[in-house]
């Protein structure tokens, strides 16, 4: 189907509530696609079903944090081809900034919190949970976080240069999607790409597996270091991007 | 009857000049596609079973539901809806043209671009993934199976565009779309096969329409079912089929009257 | 036998008042309440083969909605319409194919394509034969001026060219009836006066009979000698258009921009003030005296500068037939 880009703006808050119950629904489909796995087999390419879901939720917890503050992102387009960037340009405030924030939607909520009920009971499940873990844990997911704001601010560049955003904010969704399991279930070299050339392993995988205990800390360095490279890199980007900017002419 | 083939045609040219965009969609459906495979690859090892799927039975599924997707599922008549809340349904209604027929041979236009890339992504894909791919060589089977796409086709056409008639009660197509796709995604049996589900949830999918679209077919082109199981699903198909274009034809006339009486 | 026939034809919209908010979503699916406009009360009117008649009225008065009626798009509440033996609403292929409905803002153009694909397409839908979509084709081009854009995308044509192949593509089928609903709005000046120019022209060369719709009286003056005007669903004059202006507008309006404040007084001697706010002054006057009095006032007040406009068909309907608009 050749859909067209999903609209994030709705008619009423009333479509807006059906899109909540679509996400929760996608949300419990994909875990009980998960749970009948889990029924069947007892590991996936190393990790216990467990394992697997606590990826899962944390992807979600990823995921859905980052779109709640980036939300802003999905509007990028709009404001780009309406000429309204421009006043952006034109404000005190960064237009990085405001490109980025204000667009926080409290629908994104409900999933969030689905997600937090399912880490809490797919670790509880995994048992076996030491504290300095669990702040490890917690620390890259910030880091995650770090990327995916980063990957973020890489797409308005993009999208200041060629309006061309729709598809590349849904192509880093698709490829994120990817981290719904651990990426070292793709084969090489999709799982060496997933690592370090779009960093959705760093973001999802390693977080987990540092949960379960099984990262080496030169692992944990590495990315605390590529995020930082990667952040970098964008707001760079977005400069760059920026000078060459020619603004949309009616 | 020339008038649909020049609509195929205009579909086709339309899409041609989208290129990025359509390259970029291709993009996205391989990723998902790439997702999926590599899932079942690590789930099943190469002398594994899950359920009655050895590795080669389920990745011929993946792949083979990749490939069906695109020929059932690709589709305009999302358009619809726009067409019902934005006016210009008008324009369709003071012209001698059927509006039904107009959508379908667009999904045709939709579809053939799509199948021409599928196919060449496919080969692609089996180029480099070398996936153990089980080829149906029992022509009954094949046969068959290409019986239960058809219907398919249809099938889905109808569900497609009664989503789309929701424009005639509100502005909110969106919404009850997105919900359509996802239930699409998981009913369907494009992400895993149906019988994989546990036996009473498996019992209860047999009956309904979205069972048919993907996993049926497969199933068939796999040589996983007896023929009289094979006939009652084509017939079952067959009758959602026609319910559907019954309550689709229901709908549109009430939503029509609807239309015509308030003018937009 | 007349081309239209319209006998006591009444239009109610039920339109379903929702509440707004979530709670009235909830509500609307349980409950819901109607409220009746009467779009068009009782009108009648019978329009000869080859007529072109402006139907003019303020907005929401009930023109697009006639236009609806006589296109098949509505359905009448009650009433009696035929259009060439034809009841609009059944939609008979036969029907739509001897009509032409031009809307303003809704496109039939392909957009990524060029515009002749989709007069090709429409050739097949109307089942054009060739030799007669040749020659249409040509006519139409000719008298429009287009020439090659026809090849040319339609999302690369500017509005004028777009405009010009949109009317293009639903005259393809040489109809007998053409339904043009608010032709000029949006268009500039020159655009306007130019389709005005078309479709008289279309009119004379073709024989086809035309109804338009607008609220501009300069569409109106250019091309109809009947019209017919409506306000709030009911008509209100159905006749020459030289009778309608000599006896119910007979005046004008003089807009001036002055150089220096001006006694009030000075300038009543003129004309009736419509609207007076320094430097700028409306006048309303005699369609009589507007030359004589426009000297005058050249002389004897300080004028930078003066127009002469003629009086807005919405304000005549107000002022002549009651404030009903």
């Amino acid at each position: 189907m050749t859909a067209k880009v999903t609209q994030t703006a709705f008619v009423s808050r009333f479509g807006a509530a059906i899109f909540i119950i679509g996400k929760i629904l996608r949300f419990a489909f994909f875990l009980m696609f998960l749970l009948i796995l889990g029924s069947k087999t007892h590991r996936v390419a190393d990790y216990s079903i467990f394992q697997i879901i606590f990826v899962f939720a944390t992807f979600n917890i990823v995921d859905t944090t980052s779109q709640f503050f980036l939300r802003e992102v999905y509007r990028f387009r709009y404001y780009v081809v309406s000429g309204e960037f421009d006043y952006f340009l034109t404000k005190p405030l960064s237009p990085l900034i405001r490109s980025l924030f204000g667009g926080s939607d409290i629908l994104d909520l409900p999933i969030l919190l689905l997600s937090v009920v399912f880490i809490v009971y797919s670790a509880s499940q995994i048992g076996n949970i030491s504290s300095p873990f669990v702040f490890l844990y917690i620390a890259l997911l910030i880091n995650a976080l770090a990327i995916a704001l980063a990957m973020h601010i890489l797409v308005l560049g993009i999208g200041v240069m060629t309006t061309e955003i729709d598809h590349t904010i849904m192509i880093y969704r698709d490829i994120t999607q990817m981290g719904r399991l651990p990426v070292d279930i793709y084969r090489e070299p999709l799982s060496w790409i997933l690592t370090f050339i779009i960093p959705v392993g760093i973001m999802i995988t390693i977080p987990a597996k540092s949960f379960f205990g099984i990262l080496s800390p030169q692992l944990v360095v590495l990315s605390l270091f590529i995020s930082a490279i990667f952040l970098i890199a964008s707001i760079r980007f977005w400069h760059f991007a920026l000078k060459n900017y020619t603004s949309v002419s009616s | 009857m020339k008038k649909y083939i020049l609509i195929i045609k205009n579909v086709w040219s339309e899409m041609t000049t989208y290129r990025l965009n359509f390259a970029l969609w291709r993009l996205r459906v391989n990723l998902q596609l790439l997702t999926m495979y590599f899932l079942w690859l690590a789930i099943i090892p190469t002398s594994g079973q899950f359920g009655s799927y050895n590795q080669s039975l389920m990745l011929t599924y993946i792949l083979g539901g990749a490939l069906l997707s695109t020929v059932i599922i690709s589709s305009r008549s999302y358009g619809v809806g726009d067409h019902i809340t934005q006016g210009d349904l008008s324009n369709y209604l003071i012209r001698p043209i059927n509006y039904f027929a107009f959508w379908f041979a667009q999904d045709l236009g939709d579809k053939a671009m799509n199948i021409s890339f599928a196919i060449f992504e496919l080969t692609a894909l089996f180029l480099i993934l070398k996936p153990p791919f089980f080829i149906q060589t029992d022509p009954t089977f094949l046969i068959l199976a290409a019986i239960c796409a058809f219907v398919a086709v249809f099938l889905y056409f109808f569900l497609n565009f009664l989503i789309g008639l929701v424009g005639f009660w509100s502005p909110e197509v969106w919404a009850p779309r997105f919900i359509f796709i996802i239930l699409i995604t998981f009913f369907a049996g494009g992400l895993f096969p149906l019988d994989i589900l546990p036996a009473p949830l498996y019992e209860i999918f047999k009956y309904l329409p979205f069972t048919y679209l993907i996993y049926f077919p497969l199933k068939v082109y796999l040589g996983q079912l007896y023929l009289q199981q094979i006939l009652q699903g084509i017939a079952t198909a067959a009758i959602w089929v026609l319910i559907l274009y019954l309550i689709v034809k229901f709908v549109w006339n009430r939503g029509l009257k609807l239309y015509t009486a308030y003018g937009r | 036998m007349p081309a239209i026939d319209v006998k006591n034809l009444t239009k109610i919209y039920s339109v379903f008042q929702k509440e707004p908010g979530f709670s009235g979503t909830i509500k609307s699916l349980f409950r819901r309440k109607y409220q009746k406009i009467k779009a068009l009360e009782d009108i009648s009117f019978e329009i000869k083969e080859g007529e072109l008649v402006g139907f003019i009225g303020p907005n929401g008065a009930g023109k697009t909605t006639t236009l609806k009626c006589l296109s098949g798009l509505l359905y009448p509440t009650s009433g009696q319409i035929s259009v060439l033996g034809y009841r609009p609403w059944q939609r008979q292929e036969n029907f739509l194919k001897e009509i032409a409905f031009v809307m303003g803002q809704k496109n039939q153009l392909w957009w990524e394509l060029p515009p002749m694909e989709t007069f090709l397409l429409n050739k097949e839908i109307y089942d054009i034969p060739q030799s007669q979509f040749k020659k249409a084709l040509a006519d139409l081009t000719q008298l429009l001026s287009v020439g090659d854009i026809v090849n040319t995308p339609t999302k690369k044509l500017s509005l004028g060219q777009r405009m010009k192949c949109e009317l293009i593509a639903s005259l393809l089928h040489s109809p007998q009836v053409l339904f043009l609903d608010e032709p000029t709005i949006g268009l500039d000046v020159v655009m306007q006066s130019k389709l005005r120019e078309f479709i008289g022209e279309y009119n004379r060369k073709f024989g086809a009979t035309i109804i338009l719709t607008s609220h501009y009286m300069g569409d109106v003056q250019a091309l109809c000698r009947r019209v017919i005007i409506i306000s709030v669903g009911q008509i209100i004059f159905d006749g020459q258009l030289s009778k309608l202006v000599q006896k119910y507008a007979p005046y004008k309006l003089i807009s001036l921009v002055l150089q220096k404040e001006t006694e009030v007084s000075q300038i009543l001697s003129f004309g009736e003030i419509k609207f007076i706010d320094f430097p700028r002054v409306a006048l309303k006057v005699s369609s009589k005296d507007v030359k004589i009095t426009a000297t005058r006032i050249l002389k004897e007040l300080p004028v930078e500068d003066l127009n002469i406009e003629d009086a807005d068909i919405e304000e005549v309907i107000r002022d002549v037939f009651g404030n009903k608009g």
